[in-house]
């Protein structure tokens, strides 16, 4: 066991979202003020910070965010890693700080999707024309296609997604930065209009607008900045390997399945030494119901088929067994890929340090974790600790 | 009169209809469409083979909403999608007659039309109920 606040500990001293759903200002904006808040929130300033990294997925480069926050000449990287990108912008500014001996990073994800937008190219996956014009380059069916064939290896009630759902609105009600906010009882969710079988409207998160910032701090000198600083117990970045189930996959292998998210989940435990069934509140990828109920297992949370009852049980609920997703998630917040990973960490941070924006996991929290997800198949999850 | 397909490099032939994958000579894996390369192990050495053309259901889902372009239609309506289990691989692809469908249910290969170009219909390949 390492010492309390050793050197090569990273914390999140700084953290602020702005609200999700649709923008009309530039995405700029959007970082900018995510960043300050960020800031504000520790005491720092722009000159403070010695390296930065930021993600989206949109047109702007992140790296010239310092023409607004300033020219300090630190070393700042951009990353574009799709709906993984948060997760990997956090990894890179922990690398950084450690690799470079100092002492605050600033990480930035920001995006302002168009209503409808990821219209996805064959030729920037390297598929055929004829997967796009024959109609299967779609992602909500292959969503749906994962999900159907998950049901049934784990005879899953289709019902159960209609939980997640309620579930995700129900917390999102509560929470003044999610986007949509309005109650869905689980018969709403199942019975409202199919979009790909077995998934409907209220089970698909949307793309939308909004900013990310979170702010790391090496060792002791984060004890200075925070009353409550969160330990950056461990990241993980995992990609595919054989027998994967991604998106756009014109064929797969009969053989065992796979998952970056396990592979993922199991190195961020092991790094941090810390049991699945430790976590207290936990953040995962819920881009729709389906895929909620398949990250509960695949992260080593919930066994494969016990999810379920899970719902059931209201283990997932603000006073249950396991908190999840407890500012809605994607599908109550919408997904700005670049900041979409910084919402998880950003929202276990606070409900860690007892200041949770929506409903706070009672009894004090705390171990939590965070997962994304996303394509081509990879995956970066976290856990998070305080004292 | 010769058949006008979405992609020619998809079927190793025609009359009768079967798709073109290929086998890694190193580790067995079997592809579709076929590729230079072999994802699952790194190998090189892979061959063009003919898929078998009868399986089962692995997967499926119906389509409710118009895809938005580069799809092609003369006229929409719901369509189903599925992965077929063929055996040494499982290939994605339309399963054509119905929009709603049981996983391990029996289906074959065929070709339909995904849509007219003047008076000439462009197949694909989907997938039919054996039964
Ligand atoms: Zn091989």
């Amino acid at each position: 066991m390492s010492g309390r606040a050793a050197d090569d500990e990273i914390y999140i001293v700084g953290a602020a979202r702005t609200t999700f759903g649709r923008f009309d200002g530039e995405d700029n904006d959007l970082a900018e003020q995510a960043v300050r808040g960020a800031l504000a929130d520790c005491g720092l300033t722009w000159k403070d910070v010695d390296f930065a990294v930021g993600g989206t997925n949109g047109e702007t480069k992140p790296d010239n965010l310092v023409a607004r926050l300033g020219l300090t000449g630190l070393p700042f990287v951009t990353v574009k890693n799709g709906c993984a990108t948060g997760g990997v912008a956090l990894m890179t500014a922990r690398n950084g700080l450690l690799a470079e001996g100092t002492d605050i990073a600033c990480v930035v994800g920001y995006d302002n999707h168009a209503r409808g937008a990821f219209n996805a190219s064959p030729a920037r996956y390297g598929i055929g024309d004829w997967y796009g014009q024959t109609g299967m380059m779609v992602t909500t069916s292959y969503f749906a296609l994962k999900i159907q064939r998950y049901l049934h290896e784990h005879g899953i009630d289709p019902r159960t997604l209609g939980y997640a759902s309620e579930k995700a609105f129900d917390y999102a009600a509560a929470h003044p930065y999610a986007w949509r906010r309005k109650p869905v009882t689980v018969d709403e969710a199942v019975d409202a209009d199919m979009i790909n079988d077995p998934l409907t409207r209220f089970m698909f998160c949307s793309p939308d607008a909004g900013g990310v910032s979170i702010v790391l701090a090496r060792g002791r000198r984060a004890f200075d900045l925070c009353e409550k600083p969160v330990r950056l117990a461990s990241v993980a970045l995992r990609g595919r390997r054989p027998g994967s189930f991604e998106v756009f996959s014109t064929w797969l292998s009969p053989g065992e399945r796979t998952s970056p998210s396990i592979d993922a989940a199991k190195a961020a435990f092991s790094a941090a030494g810390i049991m699945p069934s430790d976590v207290q509140v936990a953040q995962l990828q819920d881009t729709e119901s389906g895929a909620e109920v398949i990250h509960l297992a695949e992260t080593g949370l919930v066994e494969h088929g016990a999810q379920e009852e899970g719902y059931r049980n209201g283990d997932y609920l603000i006073d249950g067994r396991l908190p999840v997703n407890t500012d809605g998630g994607l599908l109550a917040n919408g997904e700005p890929v670049g900041a979409s990973g910084l919402r998880q960490v950003h929202e276990v941070v606070l409900q860690l340090q007892g200041r949770a924006d929506g409903k706070q996991v009672p009894g004090g929290p705390t171990i939590g974790f965070t997962h994304v997800y996303g394509a081509p198949g990879i995956s970066a999850c976290t856990v998070l600790t305080v004292d | 009169m010769p058949l006008t397909v979405v992609d020619e490099t998809l079927f190793a032939s025609l009359d009768p209809v079967a798709l073109r994958g290929s086998a890694c000579s190193d580790c067995g894996a079997t592809v579709f469409p076929a590729l230079g390369s072999c994802p699952m192990c790194t190998g090189v050495d892979v061959q063009p083979v003919a898929l078998p053309t009868e399986g089962v259901v692995w997967s499926w889902t119906t389509q409710h909403f118009e895809p938005k372009p580069p799809y092609r239609t003369d006229a929409f309506a719901p369509f189903s999608i599925g992965y077929v289990d063929l055996g040494p691989v499982i290939v994605e692809g339309w399963l054509l007659g119905r929009t709603t469908w049981q996983i391990g249910e029996p289906v074959r290969l065929t070709l339909a039309t995904a849509w007219t170009d003047g008076d000439t219909p462009v197949q694909t390949y989907g997938f039919e109920a054996t039964s």
